[in-house]
């Protein structure tokens, strides 16, 4: 019955099974091996698979299924992934993905050109959330792609330019000493995206060229990420200049202007190139200047309000250097906790901290960590949830790239404080960098005696795995995501029994986000009651957020709980673009709501938000504008849940899509009266009916939107959008200041806009496919939006 | 053992069973269409919602172990309305008929499908049961009806429809040819009385029916013979007077007292037959307002005015049927008002508070979209529509192979499918979720099991059971989400999926998803009572 096709050379899956596993809890891992091998599941690979493990077709067919990295079909030599995060959405992802299809003249269920060259496909959120709309292509990322832009972005796309985002961890080459300056520079795959890679390049052979006493160091996400590249120079008496939006010319004029050569020939060679490249370049020491002033305030103000516990290493060491790690104090709690305090001393201090999980329950930790150690069982086993799926977040991959050994220590101590000697990182796939160096990180940590059987010279004995996802959100979920790892489908189910209880491989099994177990080494260094000294009555500490969307200064920040949603968006993120009006935040991702700028002296802690119908999550916070439409974002968020259903129960597999059947009405002109009654009903069933958070949440992006913008959706009933953003109740004009520069017309896509040089443009509404790129390329703001009742 | 509440009644369960075992010790069954006892809880279909009073949560019946104290509310109007809703939404992306569109199509909703199954084996025995739990008179309809059941009938737009009119007339005809036609049964004396007022179509199909329910009934015609319009408004060459005698003669064969040329026509009169009659059916033709008026009740626009649920007229114990009431209206119309007449006037001498026909729950698929009709087409036989000319009739062969032309439209589960159980006993209201029907499709034409994507519900029951059991293949879900969709790994068959428990799979499937092909369905069991879908909610 099975029967394996010899078309294609199976030795490699052989090799693979040998390598992994076979285990029924090996499919993942194994699917994973075959994806990169061929670049998509042959049917051949999975009967062979079959043949050769305990894995069973009906298994491998449903977990290959579910999971939205496999793909199932040969592609395109190079692979685009257009982001669909909230904040790309907010920036106008669609239209990048409509013109990257139109430039590929791709028909509506294609996703492969004709010559083989790209395949398209829209994943969910890469983590880059200041830099959207972000597009990858094979490993490479690019910011702030246009509909505008794409064309090029397409045509000079070349593999061999952009270094691969596993290749960019090198060794530091130059020596350091006393006198040495430290040269800063972040590489985020935030960073990567807006050409760090090459910056970093530059100041190498710069200061590889003129000789000055520094070297370069590799820091993961800087937080700022609205300024990237960002470098920073820390002279050894620790006073610190950064420039920011460096390019790889600026870097090496920085270098230039800090470091004197030394020798002689050097110098003169040195010099002579720089002559030329003076003359080929209208820059000077004035852009310098200019970087640098702009970098004084707006990094100041950015991290003013901010409390840095988790993230205070994350713009100083280098991910990779323990050594380092352990200089600022890392791995002491660690070493506190095997060696000074037992697990009961350990939970109180958790408990005296107040933290809840940051992965946006809240549940307070101590409880679930007394729960797991009281459990009676030989093993036990920790688990590090990275599968931070929310569009709009990505504090946890930033942990995880930028700090991975404060995570591994959070997890030892966990491990230690429940007893249990095997931990596992759930990383998400999307985050290849994050799981390279966490593998790295584990890697060091064992070679160094940090991990293995004897844990920092004492009895206990931990080791840490990493298992990646594939794409599927829910596996967030910890139910779900312990079917993930046993190779199932990540489909949650009914708790009780809770993990704690009963949870992989039905042992007792502690999960914690990222960013609660990088938490707890502060804690334990500094005791609880210090954390505790931070935030409100009920939420302590400080939280993470990925401030996006329609801010000035996007980035990572850590805010103390209880600080006002208005000290973030204006004081830290610096407001609104100028003459656009600050609408509303979106906080806590699918699960969460839209908070009113009216309502923006509420504060950030559980309660608070969750009052105002919105919750904490796992901290998105993208920041709206009065050019955004509240039911298109509600639908936005309909439509990713109605993706990522699991498709288990009934009210979330059928409900949210009900749901967002008449949100696609509403926003293409065909809402009725009673929709809204049937949107509130129907929300509420799926609310109290489905069977996990997923489910039960999904409808809260609705609720809150209709809560407070209710107007916006009546309008949309009338047919029309007053954000001017549903492309189907709205109309592109020109008006009177048009002076026919014909800009318009030379980039329109589908020519809808006639030439006529010298007179004003019309646009052609039946050719017009509404994909702004008129709007972005008027010098003259003579395009405007129309949307009437 | 564990003590729990349920709709406060205390009911003590060993540790470990879930709220639908403890449920069910109190004679009380939690509906669900997802679980199977001795298979992990999917908690998938929701339909076993209830609530944990003390902490207010919406919780799964089949997936939640009992604790201690436990207060759980089932039947409460908030629960009603989740289970409702649940049911709504997978009604909202089923895709099927639970009754064929001919069987709708026919005002008296005879089930067409089954008649020609039983044609098609021969079994006209069977076949005029069939048709006599919703038609009185086939042998006179199978020449005077308009055929609204053929207008219905999904192979008409492909090589038109099934001849089911003649096919109905030929079985009753060779039933009244027999030496002993049909005489279906009559329950015990109810020792209730009733009047029909009027021999016509309606009215004869109201006393049988009536009669056959056990009520001693009385024929009040003001004519000197039986028949109403039949006689006076049909020719003799359409309608054989032979024919109309001998059918006729069959209801009154049951034990009806007849009084030939007596008039109701004024308030007295109908006066005097409420006091002697328990209930009074007033069949009795094209009427005007007027005349109505004289017999002291409500008249309408085209005759007596009633209740459109109940036929009850404004006087307490009247009811009124057929052209009395439409004025003009087909010959099947009038029988099928005859038939509901004495359902509702059965419900209305058993004392009930609401009468009430109920609304049979039918989930529709509607227009075929292009290419979905070679779905029913598939494995049809190929035979082409064939009648009878005039005054002749079909051999039997014949006969048997026009009943063979039927595409079996309906669900091979109706009567037996859980969703159509629930969603009838809840109202759930099929079309409350508008939304873009998925295509019709059957699954494994080649294989002795077919699988309609349209009607699985997504349980897993079969998955379970196949994994269980260690088939080779099996099956999987395949995708996520709305999309998911039940599939045999690698494109096998699913023959070759389930070779051990296929069976099992089928008699699992909530739905009828998963359903044998005909060659390998037992036989349809005769249908012997007359089919009430309505429930005691007295």
């Amino acid at each position: 019955m099975i029967t394996t096709n010899p078309r294609i050379d199976l030795t490699a899956v052989d090799r693979m099974i040998e390598q992994i596993g076979r285990g029924p809890d090996a499919v993942i891992p194994i699917l994973h091996a075959v994806q990169r091998e061929y670049r998509y599941l042959p049917q051949e690979a999975l009967r062979r698979i079959c043949e050769q493990t305990e894995i069973t077709p009906a298994a491998i067919t449903g977990v290959a299924s579910f999971y939205d990295h496999f793909r199932h079909h040969p592609v395109g030599k190079h692979m685009i992934s257009v982001c669909t995060g909230t904040a790309c959405h907010v920036k106008g992802a669609d239209l990048v993905d409509d013109a990257i299809r139109h430039e590929l003249q791709l028909a509506p269920h294609e996703d492969t050109d004709t010559e083989g060259e790209f395949t398209v496909q829209k994943v969910a959120c890469l983590g880059c959330c200041t830099l959207g709309p972000v597009v990858q292509i094979d490993d490479a990322i690019f910011g702030h792609v246009s509909s505008q832009t794409t064309p090029r972005m397409l045509q000079e796309y070349d593999e061999a330019e952009f270094v691969k985002l596993s290749a960019v961890h090198r060794p530091i080459s130059q020596p350091r000493g006393p006198h040495t300056t430290e040269v800063r520079i972040g590489l985020g795959s935030c960073c990567l995206a807006l050409g760090s890679d090459k910056v970093h390049e530059a100041l190498c052979d710069a200061i590889d060229d003129s000789g000055g006493d520094a070297y370069v160091k590799q820091i993961g996400c800087t937080g700022i990420c609205s300024k990237v590249p960002l470098v920073e120079l820390v002279s050894p008496d620790g006073t610190s200049q950064s420039y920011t939006n460096v390019n790889p010319e600026m870097a090496r004029k920085i270098v230039q202007k800090h470091f004197r050569p030394k020798g002689i020939s050097k110098p003169i060679r040195y010099a002579a190139s720089r002559i030329l490249d003076w003359i080929q370049s209208d820059e000077d020491q004035d852009v310098l200047q200019k970087h640098r002033a702009a970098r004084d305030g707006v990094v100041d103000s950015f991290i003013g309000p901010q409390k840095h516990l988790t993230l205070d290493l994350l713009d100083a060491i280098d991910p990779l250097d323990l050594d380092e790690y352990v200089r600022y104090g890392g791995f002491e709690s660690l070493k506190k906790c095997l060696t000074k305090l037992q697990p009961e001393q350990i939970l109180d201090e958790v408990e005296a901290s107040g933290l809840r999980g940051r992965g946006g329950a809240g549940f307070p930790t101590h409880i679930k960590w007394r729960t797991v150690r009281r459990q009676v069982s030989p093993t036990k086993y920790v688990i590090c949830n990275g599968d931070e799926g929310d569009p709009g977040a990505f504090m946890d991959k930033v942990l995880l790239e930028s700090i991975p050994f404060r995570v591994i220590e959070g997890m030892a101590i966990a491990a230690r404080t429940v007893d249990a000697h095997d931990g596992i990182f759930y990383v998400r796939a999307e985050y290849p960098l994050a799981v390279e160096r966490i593998r790295n990180a584990i890697e060091i940590c064992r070679q160094r005696g940090i991990l293995g059987d004897s844990v920092m010279g004492t009895e206990f004995c931990f080791d840490l795995e990493i298992r990646e996802g594939a794409g599927a959100y829910i596996c967030g979920e910890e139910t779900a995501l312990i079917h993930s790892i046993e190779g199932g489908r990540g489909t949650p189910r009914i708790r009780p029994p809770f993990p704690a209880e009963s949870g992989l491989w039905e042992k007792p099994t502690l999960i914690n986000n990222v960013e609660t177990l990088a938490t707890i080494p502060w804690i334990l260094r500094h005791g609880g009651k210090e954390l505790a000294k931070l935030g409100t009555e009920t939420s302590k500490g400080t939280k993470a957020f990925a401030l996006a969307g329609k801010v000035r200064n996007g980035g990572l920040i850590e805010v103390p709980m209880g600080i006002t949603i208005r000290q973030i968006v204006e004081d830290i993120g610096g407001g609104v673009e100028p003459g656009r009006t600050f609408k509303a935040v979106q906080i806590g991702g699918p699960s969460g709501g839209c908070v009113p700028a009216e309502l923006a002296d509420t504060q950030i802690d559980y309660e608070s938000l969750s009052a105002v119908g919105s919750i904490m999550g796992s901290g998105g916070l993208v920041v709206l504008d009065d050019k955004d439409c509240m039911v298109d974002i509600a639908r936005y968020f309909l439509k990713f849940t109605q993706d990522q259903s699991c498709g288990k129960c009934t009210f979330c597999r059928v409900g949210t899509r009900r749901l967002l059947d008449i949100l696609d009405r509403l926003c293409t002109g065909n809402g009725k009266q009673g929709d809204l009654e049937q949107l509130e009903t129907l929300s509420t069933s799926v609310c109290a009916g489905s069977l996990c958070g997923l489910g039960k949440t999904a409808p809260n992006p609705i609720l809150s939107t209709l809560k407070y913008f209710r107007e916006e959706y009546e309008a949309h009933i009338a047919g029309y959008c007053p954000a001017g953003k549903c492309v189907d109740l709205i109309d592109y004009c020109i008006n009177d200041k048009c002076i026919g520069c014909t800009l318009c017309s030379q980039h329109c896509p589908v020519d809808a806009i006639p030439m006529t040089p010298y007179y004003k443009h019309t646009i052609d509404l039946d050719r017009c496919t509404r994909c702004d790129t008129c709007y972005q390329v008027c010098p003259e703001d003579a395009v405007f939006i129309a949307s009437e009742p | 053992m564990v003590k729990i509440r349920i709709d406060d009644r205390e009911v003590e369960v060993p540790p470990g069973s879930n709220i639908i075992d403890a449920a069910a010790l109190l004679g009380v069954e939690i509906p669900t269409l997802c679980y199977l006892k001795g298979y992990e809880p999917s908690n998938s279909c929701q339909v076993c919602t209830v609530k944990d009073r003390r902490s207010g949560r919406l919780i799964s019946a089949c997936g939640t172990k009992v604790v201690e104290g436990m207060e759980i509310d089932n039947e409460t109007e908030q629960i009603r309305d989740v289970r409702r809703t649940a049911l709504e939404l997978l009604l909202s992306e089923h895709v099927g008929d639970c009754r064929a569109p001919c069987d709708f199509a026919c005002p008296a909703h005879m089930d067409i499908p089954l008649m020609l199954d039983q044609i098609s084996h021969e079994n006209l025995r069977d076949a005029i049961v069939t048709i006599k739990a919703d038609i009185a008179l086939p042998a006179v309809l199978g020449r005077v009806c308009p055929k609204p059941c053929e207008k219905g009938c999904r192979r008409k737009t492909a090589d038109g429809p099934v001849a089911i009119c003649d096919l109905k007339r030929f079985v009753a005809d060779a039933d009244l040819a027999t030496d002993d036609p049909y005489l279906p049964p009559c329950k015990p004396d109810s020792g209730k009385r009733v009047a029909v007022v009027g021999a016509g179509p309606s009215g004869l199909a109201g006393v049988f029916y009536l009669r056959r329910s056990g009520h001693a009934c009385t024929l009040i015609e003001q004519n000197e013979s039986l028949g109403g319009r039949l006689r006076t408004e049909e020719d003799e060459q359409s309608l054989p007077r032979d024919i109309l005698d001998a059918e006729i003669n069959q209801i009154i064969r049951l034990g009806v007292d007849v009084r030939l040329q007596t008039s109701i026509t004024t308030k007295e009169q109908l006066d005097a037959l409420c006091d002697e009659f328990d209930a009074v059916l007033m069949a009795i033709g094209r009427t005007t307002p007027d005349q109505v008026e004289q017999l002291g009740i409500k008249a309408g626009r085209k005759g007596i005015d009633v209740d459109s649920e109940t036929y009850a007229t404004n006087r307490r114990g009247v009811f009124a049927v057929g052209n009395a009431l439409r004025g003009n209206g087909m010959v099947v119309r009038s029988t099928a008002d005859g038939k509901e007449a004495a359902t509702i006037i059965n419900q209305y001498l058993a004392g009930w508070k609401k009468l009430s026909l109920g609304h049979g729950f039918s989930s529709r698929i509607g227009r075929l979209e292009s290419g979905e009709i070679e779905e029913f087409l598939a494995n049809s036989v190929p035979a082409p529509r064939s009648v009878p000319a005039n005054g002749t009739d079909y051999v039997p062969s014949d006969a048997t192979e026009q009943s063979e032309r039927c595409l079996g439209c309906g669900c091979v589960a109706h009567n037996k499918c859980k969703l159509e159980r629930w969603s009838e006993y809840y109202g759930a209201n099929p079309n409350r979720f508008p939304r873009v029907r998925r295509p019709y499709e059957v699954v494994g034409r080649a294989s002795s099991v077919l699988f309609e994507p349209g009607k699985c519900i997504k349980c897993e029951l079969c998955i379970k059971i196949a994994e269980r059991a260690q088939e080779p293949l099996g099956l999987s879900f395949v995708g996520r989400g709305f999309d998911v969709l039940l599939s045999v790994p690698f494109e096998g068959q699913l023959d070759e999926a389930l070779t051990k428990v296929a069976e099992e799979c089928v008699d699992a499937c909530p739905t009828a998803a998963l359903s044998f092909a005909p060659s390998r369905r037992p036989p349809e069991l005769t249908q012997i009572e007359i089919s009430s879908r309505v429930k005691a909610k007295q």
